[in-house]
């Protein structure tokens, strides 16, 4: 396996790589995040306006990386601002993404120690984890893409099953008044909504790996890539707010979770679901960890013009160790939040701008 | 500021357990690196001794160069000493008709149609015919011979020695004359064959109560039989360096992609082994992945399944010797489908295949599920009957992990034993091996009795696949799950399942993904996949063989 860009993936493929992408963490996080900044039960609009933001962004990389459709942005960056500074942007890049990947990784084990393993150590979690990613990684793109193809149908039947399920305790009057206290509050959650959609950078990548033909049909994969987790969002947000009422979100770290733990189903083989949820849960950290850790050594490799395997197994003990760094929960999520806030400038600044550049460069030509 | 960094920096053993985390792995990939590395340069040592086997081979093969000289005793001691030497080749010498021409013939006891020998090919050459070949000699009798005195269908003239000993060898008869340069080869073949029985490894309840024999020719012409089809092509191939054999290919020349075939046929022309026994052997040779635990080749002993195959697009391979023949190339899908599911109502055979699927899964996931649960999530289970499993797990004095153990060791080898077994013991075996299982087991406190249920049920579930290795294979992958589900619980098995999947999205299988059509999508091969939808409605081949005739039924 080298770095050049043999593989090839769908549309299909490539519609289901961002949406696996963007749903992990918010799933379970999202509600409580959220909540936190608008304090009124208006937070599902503010989910739809951070996923509609998503997109316009998402639309932008696109835009950008079709200008040059044979090569991925760690390539073309530096055509557009020179050797040094596309250097620079793109270590940033590959940091971003190994750095987020041992978030997920982080996250999941905390998740999975409190609800699942209590008393296994964390690094008896992580490591097998880390391992089976490594091996499906070999694989390169297609590989991947694959995989996902088979996580995504299982997540979404299982997620709008428990969602459905849940119905149950649903409560409409906890979701009014709309929009009580006007506007204001709403668009103070639109940021860290937005943050929750972190996933369509990858496009900057993606385009490269798409066929010839299809290229064209980018902006459409990621406004599909977006729609599909928005739907989520939207569906956890307002069913854990009707369920739990804005107090009760509050008080609870993984409000979502709890929401499955707060109903049973007597008669069915189990009364309670949230297993359900766990599973499909961690196969989207899973999914979410591969292809963030995928971008970063893929991004080193091209940097570097080199094989990836190397960095394959270089950038291991580097994420375990970033994994590890976060002393408790609280660090963890303020670590997550820097980290939403690298993006912010990342995928939202820079693309926009090199968008221009290479716009005003191309007229010049 | 600086103290702030420094208590962030993590403890030493977070840096060792990251270098581990590196290490393992990269251990693991040197190790299997070595391993096939190794692999490779014993290919090579083997191609050496096979070459120089060639070598020697070749002493022989130089032989074959020696002609018949047309001098009847030359000729003659030339085939003696050759084969004379055998108890069972014969000689036997006369002169034809009422003249002075001498004539031999040479054959295998046994092999041989005796009768045709007797009545038609000795009788005809030794009565007394006509004057007129009396007088008729070298280049002139031959074509007497072949036109007016033997009456039968496959007469062959050869020139070369070693060749004409392999025919003798396979049942052929060879004529010698005197004053004729060439040789007749007759072709007596008759080989002992069974009768066509139903295969034993693929019962169905509606469908052709025929299966493949160890013949190739009855092989081939079940194949034939199947209806008139111009565009099957049987193709011939010999393997074995040492044990020459026949093998076949056979695909449907409009359907079939044309790099499949060549393909297949380079990957058998690479196979350089002595003896070929089955064609076991062939499926492992020619196989993608020998490190998977998964078969990547069909095997069957149905020819209603091949010619299905083959109308798909795909290739079979017949080998001499063997009523399994193998399909390439083959997606996980196909290991559970069986052509009844064709034969029966969309309806009953949807239902199924759903349940065969649903079967694989407890199969694979059944006990470790059950240990997961016993021992680390007992809170997700429902209270009653977590209360109720609990209760009757109170007197077992092992955790789950080796009471499951026990139980599904006990049932493979129960399974192997009564494999092996002569028919009459077959049952008995049953008997008192259930009686063990079940009652004893359980009364004794060893296991629970939910245990047992569930050992059952995965046993059971793993004989509802109807490929017998795909059933071993996932029996396989079972204990796997199990391990890891003693380990880490509910989250060891979803670490499991995605090492699965990452294990098969990589694995293909003739250029094939072997989880086509379930990804890449492809939602007009999924009429035919976990449900079979009405006949009417699959109007195309799957489109994963990319066949170059892609309509089935007509508008």
């Amino acid at each position: 396996m080298n770095s050049s860009m043999k593989d090839k993936i769908t549309t299909s493929q490539a519609v289901v790589i961002i949406i696996n992408y963007i749903l992990a963490t918010g799933i379970l996080t999202l509600p409580r995040a959220s909540v936190e900044k608008v304090k009124t039960p208006d937070v599902w609009i503010s989910v739809f306006l951070g996923g509609v933001v998503a997109m316009i962004a998402g639309v932008i990389i696109v835009k950008l990386s079709q200008q040059y459709p044979d090569k991925t942005f760690y390539q073309y960056n530096q055509d557009i601002i020179g050797k040094w500074l596309g250097w620079f942007i793109s270590a940033c890049v590959i940091a971003y993404f190994f750095t987020i990947s041992a978030f997920e990784v982080r996250i999941m084990a905390e998740v999975t120690s409190l609800f699942l393993l209590e008393g296994t150590p964390t690094w008896a979690i992580i490591l097998p984890f880390l391992w089976v990613g490594l091996y499906l990684i070999s694989g390169g793109i297609n590989t991947i893409a694959r995989l996902f193809e088979i996580i995504f149908p299982i997540t979404f039947v299982i997620f709008l099953l428990v969602a459905f399920l849940s119905l149950g305790i649903f409560e409409i009057d906890n979701l009014r008044p709309v929009l009580g206290l006007g506007v204001v509050p709403m668009l103070k959650g639109i940021k860290t909504a937005t943050l929750a959609f972190l996933g369509p950078e990858i496009m900057l990548l993606l385009v490269a790996f798409m066929y010839p033909s299809d290229k064209s049909k980018a902006v459409k994969v990621v406004l599909a890539g977006i729609a599909i987790p928005l739907l989520f969002y939207v569906i956890t947000v307002v069913m854990v707010i009707g369920a739990l009422s804005i107090e009760g979100v509050l008080t609870r770290t993984w409000p979502t979770i709890e929401l499955m733990r707060s109903f049973e189903i007597p008669g069915l083989i189990f009364e309670r679901f949230e297993s359900f949820l766990l599973v499909i849960w961690i196969m989207q950290i899973f999914a979410t960890f591969t292809i963030t850790y995928y971008a970063a050594t893929l991004g080193l490799a091209q940097l570097f013009k080199k094989n990836m395997h190397p960095f394959l197994y270089g950038l291991l003990p580097i994420i375990y160790i970033i994994a590890m760094t976060p002393k408790n929960i609280n660090d963890l999520f303020t670590f997550g939040d820097k980290i939403g806030h690298a993006a912010l400038i990342l995928f939202g600044v820079v693309p926009i701008t090199l968008l221009l550049i290479s716009k005003l460069k191309g007229k010049k030509a | 500021m600086w103290e702030k960094v420094i208590s962030y920096m993590p403890h030493w053993q977070v840096f060792l357990q990251g270098f581990l985390a590196f290490f393992i792995p990269y251990l693991i990939y040197k190790l299997f690196h070595v391993f096939l590395f190794v692999n490779k340069s014993n290919g090579k040592i083997e191609m050496k001794e096979n070459s120089e086997q060639v070598e020697m081979v070749h002493i022989p093969i130089q032989k074959t160069l020696e002609q018949f000289t047309g001098d009847f005793n030359k000729d003659l001691l030339q085939m003696r000493k050759e084969l004379g030497h055998n108890w069972d080749i014969h000689f036997r010498e006369f002169q034809i008709g009422n003249t002075d021409n001498r004539a031999a013939i040479v054959f295998l006891k046994g092999l041989c149609d005796k009768e045709l020998i007797d009545k038609h090919i000795l009788k005809s050459l030794m009565n007394g015919h006509t004057e007129k070949s009396s007088v008729l000699r070298g280049h002139e009798l031959q074509q007497s011979i072949r036109n007016e005195i033997l009456p039968v269908s496959e007469l062959l003239e050869e020139s070369k020695v070693m060749k004409a000993v392999g025919k003798v060898l396979t049942g052929s008869t060879v004529l010698i004359v005197d004053g004729i340069q060439n040789v007749f080869i007759i072709g007596t073949a008759h080989g002992k064959t069974r009768n066509l029985e139903e295969p034993v490894s693929e019962a169905m309840v509606r469908g052709p109560r025929v299966g493949f024999t160890e013949k190739l020719s009855v092989n081939t012409s079940l194949l034939r039989q199947h209806g008139e089809n111009r565009n099957l092509s049987i193709i011939e191939m010999e393997v074995g360096e040492r044990t020459k054999k026949e093998l076949v290919l056979a695909y449907i020349d409009e359907i079939v992609q044309p790099n499949l075939v060549k393909e297949v046929k380079e990957r058998i022309e690479t196979i350089h082994l002595d003896d070929v026994a089955e064609s076991g052997y062939i499926e492992q040779l020619i196989e993608d992945d020998y490190l998977s635990p998964f078969s990547q080749v069909q095997s069957t002993e149905r020819p209603d399944r091949v010619i299905a195959a083959l109308l798909e697009g795909r290739v079979a391979i017949l080998l001499d010797g063997t009523p399994f023949a193998l399909i390439v190339p083959v997606t996980f899908n196909m290991l559970l489908q069986s052509p009844e599911d064709y034969y029966e109502r969309w309806l009953s055979s949807s239902l199924i295949r759903l349940l065969r699927y649903f079967a694989a899964g407890i199969s694979l996931f059944g006990p470790s599920l059950y240990i997961a649960f016993v021992s680390f999530h007992q809170g997700l289970i429902p209270t009653k009957l977590a209360l109720s499993m609990m209760a009757t797990r109170q007197g077992v004095p092992f955790p789950a992990l080796i009471e499951a153990l026990i139980m599904e060791v006990a049932i493979e080898i129960l399974r192997e034993a009564g494999l092996r077994l002569p028919k009459p013991i077959g049952p008995t075996m049953g008997i008192v091996g259930g009686l063990v299982i079940g009652e004893a087991a359980v009364q004794a406190g060893i296991v629970s009795p939910i245990m047992v249920i569930v050992v059952a049920l995965t046993a059971i579930s793993s004989f509802a696949i109807p490929q017998y290795n795909a059933g071993i294979t996932l029996r396989m992958l079972r204990f796997v799950a199990m391990f890891s589900a003693a380990l880490f619980g509910l989250y060891g098995i979803i670490l499991f399942f995605l090492f699965l999947c990452s294990h098969l999205v990589k694995l293909k299988s003739f250029g094939v993904s072997y989880l086509s059509p379930t990804i890449p999508y492809r939602a007009g091969d999924w009429k035919d996949f976990m449900v079979r939808m009405p006949l009417k409605m699959m109007k195309h081949r799957p489109r994963l063989l990319k066949p170059k005739d892609s309509v089935r039924k007509g508008e």
